[in-house]
């Protein structure tokens, strides 16, 4: 998904729009970027600063400063939940692990060999089910008894999945035991950093309260959501971009700013 | 007076074309022997007018052939240099010397034996650890490695040719370590990509021919008032594998300067020299043993006793990263290894404990090796930069 987000020079958030990202949208963040300045009734010219972050960082001609996403994350996070240490993103393509200090990554990891444990493993598997990704959540929840399913690859618990189906397990526990393959595979990953409360869950996979709850077991502690688990990258980047902004106005200058004309994407690096 | 040495740009020409020269010399009689691991002694090599040619793999070259016999869960580093040796790419090599460096290399060296087929082909056992009967052992590796080259070449491995041979590669290892100073410097006056390509360029050369251009590089780089890497806010050490890619280095170096290349397109075959012993073999031995710092060999802090303070095992095992980090102005490292490399990724756990000890910010990151799949490196050493910047 291409997300942006707008805030006025105090933070406040003036306008949030996501669209689809795919082969050909990834090339048009400018149109996203255009409905995010109708909902909020300005124009391109009025904004200050622009930070583009995620795969796509590159793919924004009219950014002023690509920062990752694993930054931008940690700052979106930390200004939901200025207690987090520990934040999980699971997104489409990755999971990733950030320890955070005041809004800052002070260390990360994130997952390298495969889809297992991301938001993809589920869709793939939620096909092989007949059901829709976004009824998985309740659907584990009335599990009395979860389905091991193996949290190695995707390809194989899809055929693992079809083979318990074939055996006669329910729906909800084979559902509840893929939740528990991918919090398992995440929750190793974060091990790595040494887990510390606040832990905050986002990304599309945040949604799901399943996952949810198998990632509490796991971590054996309370995982906050945000409201819209989905934003909080773009918020970081939001949120950086004024600090950039007010930093430099601050010294007297004017922070360095691209020129503001929304044109699509024509490289791909 | 304008600096008209071009030593930089022959290296850099050397590392694009790295086959070109060995080609040339084959044609001129000349025999070529590949090999694929530091520890390979290659002053036995030259001391028979050998050419010793370092083989790599390919991150450009899509792994095809070697899917024939290596499964893609495998090294990806092996798939590539065996695909390559498929390809007939080093068709130019009279034989191979492997060395038992790790297991994947061992089994591969089988295959590259028995699918390619060289003149001649010599597989050496290298001990997993560095005690004084693990250097006797090896010592006997380098006397088997001796009878087959002088089977092979129909020339005896005299004292005299080995030791003139270890002055040839002792001045190189001074030399590298001498252009090493010159990253000292802030901003450094070479690059982390001029270095490696430096390195790859040694490692395709007859030892002489690789002097010649360390010195004309040295003299260029001591001269350079323009041209050399802009400051960066991270002095970088890198420790690695194998990097032996520019694409790879200048994703570190957009955000970094790299100053110590701590693995083998680095300083790895370069530290410590070898002592001419009265029996040279033995120095050989000793030098191989003790200074190439591999994660596939063991270091302990103390041989033998039975409670081991884990402050001084990490000490004895990675002590000499906390001089390079001090002597260097190091204030960050990277542990960047070429995905399912067990023998450096059990290493990585403790080697972050010591960098933590010595207060170096660290992260690791594994990479495919191809080209095609470097975004997610680039992401990670990106947020890596930012979280230190």
């Amino acid at each position: 998904m291409t997300k942006v987000l707008l805030t006025d020079v105090d933070g406040k958030v003036l306008s949030v729009v996501k669209g689809p990202t795919g082969p050909e949208h990834r090339r048009l963040a400018n149109e996203v970027m255009q409905r995010a300045l109708e909902q909020a009734n300005l124009q391109l010219d009025l904004v200050s600063y622009v930070v583009a972050t995620g795969y796509g960082r590159l793919n924004v001609p009219f950014a002023d400063r690509r920062i990752t996403e694993l930054t931008c994350h940690a700052r979106g996070v930390y200004s939901l939940f200025p207690h987090v240490k520990t934040a999980i993103d699971i997104g489409g393509q990755d999971a990733k692990c950030m320890k955070v200090s005041h809004g800052r990554v002070v260390n990360f990891a994130m997952n390298d060999k495969c889809a297992a444990g991301t938001g993809r493993f589920l869709e793939v598997i939620a096909v092989a089910l007949g059901v829709k990704v976004e009824d998985m959540g309740d659907i584990s929840l009335r599990s009395r008894k979860k389905v091991h399913v193996s949290n190695l690859c995707t390809v194989f618990a899809r055929q693992e999945v079809v083979a318990r189906l074939s055996e006669g397990e329910k729906l909800e526990d084979i559902v509840a035991g893929l939740h528990d393959a991918v919090a398992s595979r995440v929750v190793g990953l974060a091990r790595t950093l040494r887990i510390e409360p606040d832990v905050v869950l986002t990304g599309g996979v945040a949604k799901n309260n399943g996952i949810v709850r198998a990632m509490q077991e796991h971590l054996r502690c309370e995982v906050l959501v945000p409201e819209d688990p989905l934003i909080t990258g773009a918020l970081g980047a939001a949120i950086l971009a004024k600090d950039l902004w007010q930093e430099s106005v601050a010294r007297g200058e004017r922070a360095p700013t691209e020129l503001r004309r929304l044109k699509k994407a024509t490289f791909f690096t | 007076m304008p600096n008209d040495s071009r030593g930089l740009a022959k290296a850099k020409q050397v590392y694009q074309e790295r086959s070109r020269r060995a080609r040339q010399l084959r044609a001129e009689g000349s025999r070529v022997i590949g090999y694929p691991c530091v520890y390979v002694p290659v002053e036995m090599l030259s001391a028979l007018g050998l050419v010793p040619y370092r083989t790599y793999g390919d991150i450009r070259e899509p792994v095809t052939e070697a899917d024939r016999a290596l499964p893609t869960s495998f090294c990806p580093f092996m798939r590539s240099c065996f695909d390559c040796a498929l390809k007939a790419k080093d068709d130019f090599l009279d034989g191979m010397v492997v060395a038992h460096s790790c297991d994947p290399q061992e089994k591969t060296a089988r295959l590259w034996e028995s699918y390619v087929g060289y003149p001649y082909f010599h597989f050496m056992d290298v001990p997993g650890t560095v005690r004084p009967e693990a250097v006797e052992y090896f010592g006997g590796q380098l006397s088997d490695l001796k009878a087959t080259l002088e089977a092979f070449t129909g020339q005896e491995l005299t004292v005299e040719r080995l030791r003139s041979a270890i002055q040839f590669h002792n001045e190189q290892r001074a030399l590298v370590k001498e252009l090493y100073e010159l990253t000292k410097p802030a901003p450094p006056l070479v690059s982390g990509t001029e270095m490696l390509q430096v390195v790859k360029a040694l490692m395709s050369l007859p030892v002489a021919e690789g002097n010649d251009l360390l010195k004309e590089v040295i003299g260029e780089v001591q001269g350079r008032t323009t041209g050399g890497p802009e400051l960066k806010p991270v002095r970088l050490l890198v420790w690695s594998s194998t990097l032996d890619d520019v694409a790879i280095m200048e994703i570190l170096e957009s955000g970094a300067n790299v100053v110590m290349d701590e693995g083998c397109g680095g300083m790895r075959a370069y530290r410590g020299e070898v002592k001419l012993t009265d029996e040279p073999m033995d120095g050989l031995a000793r030098h191989y043993m003790d200074d190439i710092t591999c994660a596939r060999t063991f270091r302990q802090g103390a041989d033998g006793e039975t409670t081991k303070e884990y402050s001084q095992d990490l000490e004895k095992r990675f002590g000499y990263l906390k001089d390079v980090v001090e002597e260097w102005s190091i204030n960050a490292a990277i542990l960047l290894l070429v995905r399912y490399c067990d023998p450096f990724a059990f290493e990585v756990p403790s080697l972050r404990d010591y960098f933590d000890a010595v207060g170096i910010p660290s992260i690791y990151i594994e990479y495919d090796y191809a080209e095609g799949a470097l975004a997610p490196l680039r992401t990670r050493v990106e947020a890596f930069f930012e979280t230190i910047g």
